[in-house]
Parts: C-alpha cells; sequence; structure tokens
C-alpha cells in the first residue's frame, strides 16, 4: 500500500517543473511538462498563452505587425486554405485568408478572463511556516530532528506548537511518525478513495506551485527533503484541523469556450463581416464566409495573431541574414563567446577590428565541471543544467608565497564578517557595536548610497591590500582523462566550425556584476548553470593548450598550429568589460597581440555601454561611461542591465550569415560549418544542448512576460528573500516563480516582445529533419509549436520552415526591414 | 538451479527526467541497488530516440534494473504499474537466478 502511494505521489508530482534555488537560478519553459501538446492545446488553470486581442490591434496600428504578416500565419496555420476559391462580395474579389483578416480586424475582444482566487486556506500559514523553517541554509537555530527528514521533525515539534489546537495536536500525534505511513493514514481519515487520490494530492501540490516546484528540486539534488514528507504534512494538517482536501482547480477544455449554439453564432459571425464587406449581402453570400469562418474560430484567433506577430520578426530577421563570406586569410585574433544574446552585441563592436574574428558557443566551453576555487568553501556546478557534474575542478596556485599571502588576508577578512555578524546578532552587543563604529556605517552607507562608484572602488583598494591576488591554474589534468579531453576539444571545435586558428583566440566567458540584487543569478551564464563563466574559460584554454591534447587531435584530422595559444577571458555584460584571467599563463611570444586585443576590447565595451544605454531604464548615453558602470555597484538600482530581455531567435551557422546586420542583441548565435561535420554529430548536440537552454530561456521571459502574477516573480522592490533559495513577495506565502517584473518591464511597458524562439539553422534539411526525427525532446518542441524552425542548406538556396508535414517555403517581404 | 537462488529482475526504460521516480520506487521497496544506464537508444511506442547525448543527460531514455526477492518485487510491480497509467516508460519482469541472494534480500 505504502509503495502505491508512493506511485500516486510521483504521478501528481510527474507536472511539477523543478525549480531551482536563486542562487543559481536557472530559466526554465514554466510550462515543460506540456511539451507534447501542441501549444495552443494547452489549458492550464490562471495561465495565458497569448498576449491580449487589444494588445495585437495595437501592434497592426503600429506597423508592428502587418495585414501580409496576417495572411501568412493565416496560411500557416490552416492548410484548406490554399485550395479555397476566391469569393465575390459586392463588386470585389476577396480570398479566403482577406476574410479571416477582415473578421481578426473587427471581432469583439473578450476581456481576459480574471484569475479567480481562492480564499486564504488556513492551512497554507503552517505548512510554509515549518517548510521555511527546515529549509532555510542560514536558520540561525536550526529546526530540532532535522536528520530525521521533514514529516518526522514536524511530527515531532507539532504536537508543541501553541498555534494548533489541543484536538490538532492530539489528532497529530496518533499518526504515524513516518512520512509514507502517515500520508496513508491521513489519506484514510479524511475519506479520499483509492481512485481520487491521485487527483488529491495534485490538487494538494498546486496550492503552492512556488515551494512545490523547489521542493522538487531539492529532492533531486540533495534530498533531504521531498514531496512525500511535503504531502504528508500538509495532510496530516488537514486532518488534523478538520478541513476537507483540496479540490483541483477545474481545467477548462477546448470544449468549455464554446457557445450553447455554434451553428448560430457562425453564422451571425459571418452576417456580421458580410455586411461590413458588402452592402447588401445575400443569403448565399453569408454562406459562403460561413464557410470561410468556420475554419478559423474566435478561439483561434490570438494564436493566428502571436504567429504573425512572430512572423513579422522572424521573416525580417531571415532576410537580413546575408551571402557573405568568410574574410580571407588566417584571422590575427579570434574571440569564442557564449551564445548568449548579450554576446552579439560585444562581437558586432569587436569585429570592428581589422583581423579580428568571433565565434559563438555554449558558455561551458564544452567544458562541465563542479569546481572548487583554492580559498572557497563547497563547490559550484559551473554546467548546463541538462547535465550532472561528473568532473571536479580544483583550482592551484602557481605562486605559494602570494598564495600564502592571500589566504592570510582572507582569513582575516573571514574572522572580520565573522566577528561583525556574531555581534550584530547577539542580544546586548547590538548596542554597544552601533555606539561604537556607528559612526563608521553611516558614512560608509552615506557614500554607497551617493556615490556608489567611488564605494566600489574604495572597497576594492581595501580588499586587494588585505588580500592581494594570487595567479592560479585550474586542475584539469585531474578531473579529465587524456581521452576526455581529447573528445572535448575535438567536440568544441566541431561544434563551433573553428575551421582555422589564429596566433592568439580568446575564450570568453560572461558574468554579470550587481549588488542588492536577489536575481543576480539568473544575469549570470545560463549554460554554467547561473554562474559566471570564468572557470569552464580557464579549463576549455587549458585543455587546447594541452601538447598532449594537440597531439592526439591531429589524427582526428584537427591541427592545431604551434604558434596558436588559448586565453580565458571574462566579459562583465554590466560593464561590458573584458577581463583577461590568466595572464601569468600567456606565453611572452603573444604579449603584443593580447595588449592590442585589450586595447581594443576596451574601446568596444565603451561603445556598447553607450549602445545599450540607449534603451536601458534610467540611463542616457551622454551619461559619462563610469556613471553607466556605476550602476553595477549602486545599491538601489533595479535595472543593472536588461540581461536577455527581447530574446527572440537562435541562428546556428557561420558568423558571415550575420556579421553585417544588427541584432540588437537578440540572437543566439552559434557557430556552426556544415562541412566541419560530415555526420551531423555536432549539429546534434548544438540542437539538444545549447538550443534546448536557449528555448528554456526563451520560454522564461515569454511567460513572465505574459503572466506576471503567476509566473513572474513580481516587482523585486516588494522580495524578501528566503536564504539562497527563492523570495516572498511580502513576509508570506508562496514562493515566486520566474523572472521578476523589472527583468521583463518597466512599469507598464514592455521589454521583452513576449516572442516564442525562431531558430534558424544554415545546414542540409535532410540531416536537420533526421535529428529532430531521432530526438523527441525536438519533435515536440517543433511538432508542437513551442519554438519554430527555419532553415536552408547553404548560402544560396532558399529559406524553408519546417512544418509536422514536411518543409515548406519561408514567406519573403518585398520590403526589407528592421529587425525591431 | 546449480545452487542458485531465485529472484525476480525487473527493468525499466523510462526519460531520464522521470527516472527519480522510479529510483524513490526502487528503494522504498527495499531493493539493496539497482543498476542504471543513461542514454538508452531505440524505437518505442513514441519513435525513435537516438541514445547519449553529449550534453543532456536530461532527454534521454534511462534504463533502470534491480534484483530482488520474489515476495518484495510484487509491491514495486504494482506500483511501477500504476505509474505507468499516466508517465511514458516500459518494464520488462523476469525471473532470474543469483550466486549470493544475501545481497539482495
Amino acid at each position: 500500500m505504502s509503495l502505491l502511494i508512493q506511485a500516486h505521489v510521483a504521478q501528481a508530482a510527474h507536472d511539477v517543473i523543478a525549480v531551482w534555488p536563486i542562487g543559481s537560478f536557472i530559466a526554465l519553459n514554466p510550462l515543460a511538462a506540456h511539451e507534447s501538446t501542441r501549444f495552443e492545446n494547452i489549458h492550464e488553470p490562471g495561465i495565458t498563452l497569448t498576449q491580449t486581442l487589444p494588445r495585437y490591434r495595437a501592434q497592426y496600428a503600429s506597423g508592428r505587425i502587418t495585414r501580409p504578416d496576417l495572411i501568412s500565419a493565416l496560411h500557416e496555420r490552416i492548410g484548406e486554405l490554399d485550395g479555397f476559391p476566391v469569393l465575390e462580395l459586392g463588386r470585389m474579389a476577396w480570398s479566403a485568408a482577406e476574410i479571416l483578416v477582415e473578421e481578426m480586424l473587427r471581432s469583439d475582444s473578450r476581456p481576459p478572463t480574471p484569475r479567480t482566487l481562492s480564499a486564504a486556506d488556513p492551512l497554507e500559514q503552517h505548512v510554509t511556516k515549518w517548510v521555511a523553517a527546515f529549509v532555510d541554509p542560514d536558520a540561525q537555530w536550526p529546526i530540532p530532528g532535522r536528520r530525521d527528514g521533514f514529516y518526522s521533525a514536524w511530527h515531532a515539534l507539532s504536537v508543541h506548537d501553541p498555534h494548533l489546537s489541543r484536538l490538532a495536536r492530539r489528532r497529530i500525534r496518533s499518526l504515524p511518525d513516518q512520512a509514507l505511513p502517515a500520508l496513508t493514514a491521513a489519506l484514510t481519515h479524511l475519506g479520499v478513495a483509492d481512485g481520487a487520490t491521485v487527483q488529491t494530492l495534485t490538487a494538494e501540490l498546486a496550492a503552492l506551485p512556488g515551494w512545490t516546484s523547489y521542493l522538487k528540486w531539492r529532492s533531486e539534488h540533495s534530498g533531504d527533503i521531498d514531496l512525500t514528507e511535503y504531502l504528508a504534512v500538509r495532510l496530516a494538517l488537514r486532518h488534523a484541523l478538520d478541513l476537507p482536501p483540496r479540490p483541483l482547480s477545474p481545467r477548462p477544455g477546448p470544449d468549455g469556450d464554446h457557445p450553447p449554439d455554434p451553428a448560430k453564432e457562425l453564422w451571425a459571425r459571418a452576417e456580421q463581416i458580410s455586411a461590413t464587406l458588402s452592402p447588401s449581402p445575400t443569403r448565399a453570400e453569408v454562406a459562403m464566409v460561413a464557410r470561410v469562418l468556420i475554419l478559423h474560430p474566435p478561439t483561434d484567433h490570438p494564436f493566428t495573431w502571436q504567429a504573425a506577430y512572430e512572423s513579422h520578426y522572424r521573416t525580417a530577421l531571415v532576410q537580413s541574414i546575408t551571402y557573405g563570406t568568410a574574410a580571407p586569410g588566417r584571422p590575427t585574433v579570434q574571440v569564442v563567446m557564449c551564445i548568449d544574446p548579450r554576446s552579439e552585441g560585444v562581437r558586432r563592436h569587436l569585429e570592428s577590428h581589422p583581423g579580428l574574428e568571433t565565434l559563438g558557443f555554449a558558455g561551458f566551453f564544452g567544458v562541465p565541471v563542479r569546481f572548487t576555487s583554492f580559498q572557497g568553501r563547497g563547490a559550484v556546478d559551473s554546467l548546463p543544467a541538462l547535465l550532472r557534474p561528473r568532473h571536479a575542478v580544483t583550482e592551484s596556485p602557481t605562486s605559494p608565497q602570494r598564495a600564502h599571502r592571500r589566504s592570510r588576508g582572507l582569513r582575516f577578512l573571514d574572522a572580520a564578517a565573522h566577528a561583525l555578524h556574531a555581534t550584530e546578532n547577539a542580544t546586548a552587543t547590538p548596542f554597544a557595536l552601533a555606539e561604537t563604529a556607528g559612526w563608521f556605517y553611516g558614512a560608509t552607507t552615506f557614500t554607497r548610497t551617493l556615490a556608489p562608484g567611488l564605494h566600489h572602488t574604495l572597497t576594492r583598494t581595501w580588499r586587494t591590500l588585505i588580500a592581494p591576488p594570487s595567479p592560479s591554474e585550474v586542475t584539469v589534468s585531474d578531473a579529465f582523462s587524456l581521452e576526455e579531453r581529447v573528445t572535448l576539444a575535438e567536440a568544441a571545435v566541431t561544434m563551433m566550425g573553428l575551421h582555422q586558428f589564429a596566433p592568439l583566440i580568446v575564450l570568453t566567458g560572461h558574468r554579470s556584476t550587481s549588488i542588492n540584487n536577489l536575481y543576480q543569478s539568473a544575469l549570470d551564464c545560463g549554460a554554467c548553470g547561473g554562474n559566471p563563466g570564468a572557470v569552464n574559460a580557464r579549463a576549455a584554454a587549458a585543455i587546447f593548450n594541452d601538447p598532449t591534447v594537440r597531439a592526439a587531435l591531429a589524427p582526428r584530422g584537427i591541427t592545431i598550429p604551434e604558434d596558436t595559444v588559448f586565453v580565458a577571458a571574462l566579459h562583465d555584460t554590466v560593464a561590458d568589460t573584458i577581463t583577461v584571467l590568466d595572464p601569468h599563463l600567456v606565453p611572452d611570444t603573444h604579449a603584443t597581440e593580447l595588449a592590442e586585443f585589450i586595447v581594443h576590447a576596451r574601446a568596444a565595451a565603451d561603445h556598447l555601454v553607450r549602445e545599450r544605454a540607449t534603451t536601458l531604464p534610467g540611463a542616457h548615453p551622454h551619461q559619462s561611461l563610469a556613471r553607466l558602470r556605476a550602476r553595477a555597484h549602486d545599491w538601489a538600482e533595479v535595472y543593472p542591465e536588461l540581461g536577455l530581455a527581447g530574446n527572440a531567435a537562435m541562428i546556428i551557422g557561420p558568423r558571415e550569415m550575420t556579421a553585417s546586420a544588427n541584432l540588437h542583441r537578440r540572437v543566439f548565435l552559434h557557430s556552426y560549418r556544415t562541412e566541419m561535420d560530415p555526420d551531423g554529430t555536432g549539429l546534434e548536440t548544438i540542437l539538444t544542448a545549447p538550443m534546448i537552454v536557449a528555448q528554456w530561456i526563451n520560454h522564461q521571459y515569454y511567460f513572465s512576460t505574459l503572466n506576471p502574477d503567476v509566473l513572474s516573480a513580481g516587482t523585486k522592490t516588494i522580495h524578501n528573500a528566503i536564504g539562497g533559495i527563492g523570495v516572498l513577495a511580502g513576509h508570506s506565502g508562496d514562493l515566486r516563480r520566474g523572472l521578476p517584473w523589472q527583468s521583463v518591464a518597466v512599469g507598464d511597458t514592455l521589454l521583452h516582445e513576449p516572442v516564442r524562439l525562431s531558430v534558424i539553422v544554415q545546414a542540409p534539411l535532410e540531416r536537420i529533419g533526421d535529428i529532430i526525427s531521432g530526438n523527441q525532446v525536438l519533435r515536440d518542441l517543433f511538432d508542437n509549436d513551442w519554438i519554430t524552425l527555419t532553415a536552408r542548406p547553404s548560402p544560396t538556396t532558399p529559406w524553408h520552415r519546417y512544418t509536422r508535414y514536411g518543409w515548406a517555403s519561408q514567406p519573403t517581404r518585398t520590403h526589407k526591414k528592421e529587425n525591431r | 538451479m546449480h545452487g542458485l537462488t531465485e529472484m525476480t529482475k525487473v527493468e525499466f526504460v523510462v526519460p531520464g527526467r522521470d527516472a527519480p521516480s522510479i529510483r524513490a520506487l526502487i528503494t522504498a521497496a527495499g531493493a539493496t541497488g539497482y543498476t542504471a544506464v543513461s542514454g538508452v537508444s531505440g524505437i518505442g511506442h513514441h519513435g525513435q530516440h537516438s541514445g547519449a547525448l553529449l550534453f543532456n543527460d536530461y532527454d534521454t531514455l534511462t534504463m533502470l534494473i534491480t534484483v530482488l526477492p520474489p515476495e518484495r518485487a510484487e509491491e514495486l510491480i504494482t506500483a511501477a504499474r500504476e505509474l505507468f497509467t499516466t508517465c511514458s516508460g516500459v518494464m520488462f519482469v523476469t525471473d532470474t537466478y543469483v550466486s549470493r541472494p544475501d545481497y539482495f534480500q
């Protein structure tokens, strides 16, 4: 019986998407459990899949959506339109698509269904109190009996909880002290029939979706709490408090929106449209119009609008892709950057330097690691969320004396911080602290508020004096066998189409710098598990510089010239600076090239900071660079940067396709050359890893924008953090999911256009088709319209659009337009 | 059979993302261990599965194999059958023989 209940818990939790803690925020598709369903067939209570009709019409009025976009979207969505005859109405001829467009422009918009907030459940206050106490990593008083698990600890303590009545405590005491038997007993006490168990458990899990999603992640990663224990506590409390099981919110099916008499409603629609197209329509004409309108019920209108909205952007983007060819000769510097859309701006500015070439690759550079720094506590999983950590990389100092001095300095800083923390949290000492050091903290707070840049400089200088940096290197040879290193290097070269090697190749990871920002990790590298990509760049450079790796690559057809040196660097996406990591490992022979690159990267960064200031709330291009960059250190700044707002597409192909276009930092750019990947393995890896991560990011932004109350974390200004786990809006309640509102909007103005990811690939169509056929995750995403795919085999062949029935020609526009 | 002890072998092939639920069931059933093979390829009810992916453990199939005494296997099989009424995956149950029964008790 117990195992059966556990199976029921697994069934109930199947559609719950595990959410990473905000300390290592991973963008995810919050509706990923439905990816095997067609996008427009999803019916999730309280969740909106598209924008509102008035918003679409406003975009039509502004030209963001055009009539050809609508006609194209209708033809894409309704195959029957292609064979439909032209209709004579009044004295004019109308195609079926034009009639449908007329209806879309005129039909009454239904107001969005308001989200019905259920009455506050008295259970939640108890549940959230205990869960938060159990999972809080920084609790000053850890919950007793924690080792026995959540349910057992709660069972032992709640019988002393004064907030519960004597009867409730007695009922809890009578329940088993283990989760699974207690859950079984509670379900029996509540009278839940066997056939209703899964439904009951599903409803309970849906009560606090934020906590549920986090607990699912935690059960799969740390394992100290799981959903069985959580449900056991919930249902035990229901039994104790005499509360009935939570009813499951009804899911409005597709039939739920249908009018009582569809035929009558269709005829009314036809009459209405006929009257607008013809002064006195005959009954036969109305019937003809009805035959058209039946193909496009009103429930489909928002999805057609959305398809047109996306098609407009995609068509312009595809037309901006050129037939360019790679610059002749060997480049002097190659900069490999993450596919993150923010890299596009840097790459565009860097490429103004003659002889400099850029490439795009997933920001972990194909080296997934669990990293422990030399002086660090604990390890960081710097790898995509799609992978489990298998390789533990550490850091080894190259100068023992400097390492010793740094360790001594860090110990001092650590002791000072600990002493301060202890003084702040003891009973009487805070008063003494305020009396003695209050003036100092007052002054620093004043500086920090009014001159954040100065405060940062002073703090950094002070810390550097006490604990000066110590040179080090990452220890890849301990973590990866030679065969593994060679395989990773070969995969990276194949995937990014690195067909020639410059004397200097800069592998540039990225990070974001901001303070007082609970969502800082959402701005770091998604391919590195919401961490800065420095260690991955360093590890990859070490692998590529390893002579034994190069010797093993040669028989595989990859010859890295002896004069080629790989250098690791880090791009700060707020200041747009590129910092060279491990400069002590760069040989003197390449010092000049590296110095020139640094100078050029500085100039590119300055240009990009000013360019980004045109769209950054509160910034202006005429502000000084120092002021624009000081946003990173301003503790009142809620927009340190725009992150990946605006992300809309992913292009997989050689850089010369896009080098002449300004993509406005909206596109994930993955380099790829078909000729270097004859069996398609590299493309399969790109489509099943970097593209999946890009899709997660895209859908996180999409749904956070469309569902600010349910799938966005809401405004940052009222967030309260629970350790590095998540945030509450206010002082209690559910953990908020998704991105904060400031990541996607400023006030009521959207910073992010909610468009589903347009994937654009230059590779043989047959190869792409084979890869999709072999991978269910790709079939689900492309066949069910979660994302779109446009491809061409070569620069001289036309673009094709992937459909579930095969490849179709991609619509073109006669007038080339800007992508934004 | 050759002094071996009869046991029940249960094999599951499930999406990688569902493997934790199966592992939890196996553990709760009292199995002393299991073998996991990720990146399983083949063709099944949902079409083709190409197998191991270089940078994605999440969207591949995983095979989990466990061996346990027949009397304990019954409950695991019942629970797994229930799970597969709503989740994708297959289960194979066979009689098997082991030389060290104490390893599986």
